[in-house]
């Protein structure tokens, strides 16, 4: 029989927050209006870690993300509860495990690594390396989703209703269409979308899922560094498990916390790994424990040594320096462009955390992840790739769902203005003058109001011998913003005869500004 | 089996299969013959809604093109994410008044797209079309974006440049096509009017029309060949077309031009802007073909 526990209501507060979670990521999108109505990057903007990083990292107080501090003051109260009741990753991952289900609880465990990883996240950005976008648990899911899962999702739907359409009789997709376009309509992206580095993060995302087969929520216990951030805080949290006095020690419920956060003799309850998922309270069949207020007293220590703790510090020193040497940072990299509003050189890298959203809302796909262009500890950073796709000129959604200012956020006339980078012809492949044929595709698409791709009437003698009128196309530096529909809608095959190269104080900071 | 209904079984059975290529046997006599003497309508007015009404009055009205139970195509320009006062896309309120009078003259269905140029969700919303088309309600008035799947390859048999390229389904099988482009600048043909406008149901990559522009475009029109155009003059773009953006460009005339010629529609639009028919590459190779008249003087021009 059905019977409402404690435990139903946290099931509730996960479904909830989980269902939130998959809205927000649909509705980051353009939704007909130039402005995003809702704070659909609210899981980063209430990320301890995100606002921790970023802070250290760019040393700025980023006003986006002060909703971090409520998930703070939850964990001084109630400790770890944000990670049993609202995480879609914890969610996800008690999902995942009802499905393969983990071997009995093991003596062994690991849960210090978190801990080190989190110190070493913490003390590079100190230093002015971030690398929380590889382990904070909304990144690596915002991302997975973004350039991995939805687009595979969609792809197996549209794979269905396809052939449905083109090959099967009329009757058939009379029926399969409509119903068709209210999955178009709700659960699925507006279009197919592509991405670089699609199956690395599909792959990265699908292995946080495989270790539940290891343990319960192994990346919750062992490696998640925002569970670690909580946990130190929860350490304070005065809402606690009390088993009843007359316990007798039974330690049935030990074995089955998901957490593994009894200790050894599964009375005693590390709190700062508890995340109040209330199972030991239902399940208790004797005399029931319960929760309660209380001051604490005298916790448990973090489950760290000082060896690790002195490793983690500095390795988190090592880190930045390597990156220093990385020639990556010196060779020039004329096509690696960043999104509008991107903030310049070092201020974007130590604000960006890798969180997916700008290439999650790019509605032309154009924003893509990099993968070693700039360096190891760039990967996942935003670049456009305008052959891929070009900047839509008067959108700013990119800069509306950063949830750290790496890209700013832009009005539509700052748009209209900001450089991106710049378009150069290659005349060696351009039809006008590599072929004496017209085109100047690229002068019609020009957005800019004053157009910065302008022609030249000329006469030339083709190939034949026949003199031609023809319209060349050239460029007015000054005009040109970098959007880069001239790179994509270029008509010749492969590359474009029109590129777009870094400008602006991206490239002077290179040293070879165009 | 009549022509039309020869496109529609053509078209549906080559219909994604990919595997029956349509050609189109349209003989240049059957379209001159359309031709002889063409009239168009041209009317001037601030209520764009009563100025299309009565500009199609010399031309019989609407009912003289939208029979009762027609699937009918509107084919306004949306290709741009422009505003309406920046003149680069049709005027919202003459598609919405075109798509009235359809659906007032019985048309079954009212078919409303263009495959644009800019995102086209934002294209849509911006250029005002799919809102004000969303205000008539009903669910007769479809105003959606193209679907991928509906482009079918087409051997354009009277092509002169081009004999092969692949078209939008809906456009082939309307029972009546109307043509509604809104006239403005452009870099490579100078002008965009009706000829041009039906780049928009063509798919694949279009930048490769540009390399013969005037020819390919008359190509194309031997494929769909519009049965009513009205040309949208009511404020028109005089530099840095097909999309300006600055109103410092654009010039309001409040005029609208009517006919079921679409090269004298062309040809008179043309005028507009102080150019003579034959500048116009499309339209001189278009009437070269006998798509209909360029020659004013041998048009029936009717002020209202």
């Amino acid at each position: 029989m059905f019977k409402i526990t404690l435990r139903t209501f946290r099931k509730l507060s996960q479904l909830f927050f989980l269902a939130l979670f998959f809205l927000l990521f649909r509705l980051t999108d353009y939704s007909g209006l130039d402005e995003i109505p809702y704070a659909v990057n609210i899981f980063f903007r209430w990320d301890p870690l995100v606002a921790a990083t970023v802070l250290l990292s760019a040393k700025v107080l980023v006003s986006l993300l002060l909703p971090s501090l409520f998930v703070i003051a939850l964990t001084m109260v109630f400790g770890r509860v944000f990670c049993g009741w609202i995480c879609p990753m914890g969610t996800l991952l008690d999902g995942t495990g009802k499905v393969i289900h983990a071997p009995a609880q093991s003596g062994q465990s690991l849960r210090s690594v978190k801990y080190v990883l989190l110190g070493i996240i913490l003390v590079s950005s100190l230093f002015g390396l971030q690398l929380v976008g590889y382990l904070d648990p909304f990144s690596l899911l915002v991302r997975g989703f973004t350039l991995a899962v939805d687009p595979v999702f969609n792809l197996l739907v549209t794979g269905f209703f396809d052939p449905l359409y083109r090959y099967a009789p009329q009757w058939l997709s009379n029926i399969s269409e409509p119903v068709y376009g209210v999955l178009q309509d709700s659960v699925l992206p507006y279009k197919q979308t592509f991405f670089q580095l699609s199956t690395l993060s599909g792959c990265v995302l699908l292995a946080i899922f495989a270790l539940e087969k290891l343990e319960k929520r192994f990346w919750c216990r062992n490696l998640c560094p925002l569970g670690a951030l909580l946990a130190i805080f929860s350490r304070f949290s005065i809402f606690r498990r009390f088993p009843k006095q007359a316990c007798k020690g039974c330690r049935d419920c030990a074995p089955n916390c998901r957490m593994n956060a009894f200790d050894s003799d599964g009375r005693q309850l590390r709190h700062e790994e508890c995340t109040l998922c209330m199972d030991c309270v239902d399940d208790c069949v004797n005399q029931p424990s319960r929760f309660r207020f209380a001051v604490p007293n005298s916790p448990m220590q973090i489950d760290m040594s000082r060896r690790s703790f002195i490793g983690a510090g500095l390795a988190g020193i090592t880190l930045p320096l390597l990156s220093k040497v990385d020639a990556a940072h010196t060779l020039p990299r004329p096509f690696l462009l960043r999104p509008p509003g991107a903030a310049d050189g070092n201020e974007f890298f130590s604000r960006c955390v890798r969180c997916g959203e700008c290439m999650k809302v790019c509605i032309q796909n154009a924003l893509q992840p990099c993968f070693l262009e700039s360096g190891y500890e760039g990967m996942f950073t935003p670049r456009l790739i305008p052959r891929l796709g070009y900047c839509e000129f008067n959108c700013t959604l990119c800069g509306q769902v950063c949830p750290t200012g790496a890209i700013g956020r832009l009005s539509q006339s700052e748009k209209h203005s900001f450089v991106i980078g710049r378009a150069v012809f290659d005349p060696a492949r351009c039809l006008p003058f590599a072929d004496q044929s017209p085109c100047i595709v690229c002068e019609e698409h020009c957005p800019t109001y004053d157009k910065a791709i302008k022609f030249q009437e000329v006469t030339v003698v083709n190939r034949q011998g026949k003199s031609v009128a023809l319209k060349q196309p050239y460029i007015i530096p000054e005009l040109c913003i970098g959007c880069g529909i001239c790179e994509n809608k270029c008509p010749l095959p492969g590359d474009s005869a029109v590129r777009v190269v870094r400008a602006g104080k991206q490239s002077e900071e290179d040293g070879f500004g165009y | 089996m009549d022509r039309r209904n020869f496109l529609k079984q053509v078209a549906v059975w080559s219909g994604g299969v990919l595997l029956v290529e349509p050609v189109f046997r349209i003989t240049p006599d059957l379209l001159a013959a359309e031709t002889v003497s063409p009239l168009l309508s041209v009317g001037v007015g601030k209520n764009y809604a009563n100025l299309v009404a009565s500009v199609l009055q010399p031309l019989g009205g609407m009912a003289a093109f939208v029979k009762p139970g027609d699937q009918v195509v509107i084919k306004p320009n949306i290709g741009w994410d422009r505003a309406p006062e920046q003149a680069a896309n049709t005027h919202p309120e003459i598609v919405k008044a075109v798509a009235e009078l359809a659906i007032l003259a019985g048309a079954k269905k009212v078919l409303v797209f263009d495959r644009t140029c800019n995102e086209e969700r934002r294209c849509y919303m911006n250029s005002g079309i799919k809102p004000a088309l969303d205000s008539i309600g009903g669910r007769q008035i479809q105003c959606s974006y193209v679907d991928e799947r509906k482009f079918v390859p087409v051997t354009i048999e009277k092509g002169r440049s081009i004999n092969k390229w692949s078209f939008y389904k809906d456009a082939l099988e309307a029972d009546c096509y109307i043509n509604i482009p809104v006239a403005k600048h452009h870099g490579l043909s100078r002008l965009t009017l009706g000829l041009k406008n039906t780049m928009g149901v063509i798919g694949g990559n279009r930048g490769k029309i540009h390399r013969n522009m005037g020819q390919n475009l008359a190509d194309l029109n031997t494929v769909i060949r519009a049965d009513l155009t009205i040309i949208d003059a009511t404020r028109i773009l005089l530099r840095n077309g097909p999309q300006g953006g600055s109103t410092r460009d654009v010039k309001v005339l409040d005029t609208i031009v009517a006919s079921s010629d679409p090269v004298a529609a062309d040809a008179y639009a043309t005028t507009l802007f102080g150019l003579r028919p034959e500048e116009i590459d499309s339209t001189r190779a278009a009437a070269e073909m006998g798509l209909g008249e360029m020659r004013l003087n041998k048009i029936d021009i009717r002020m209202v």
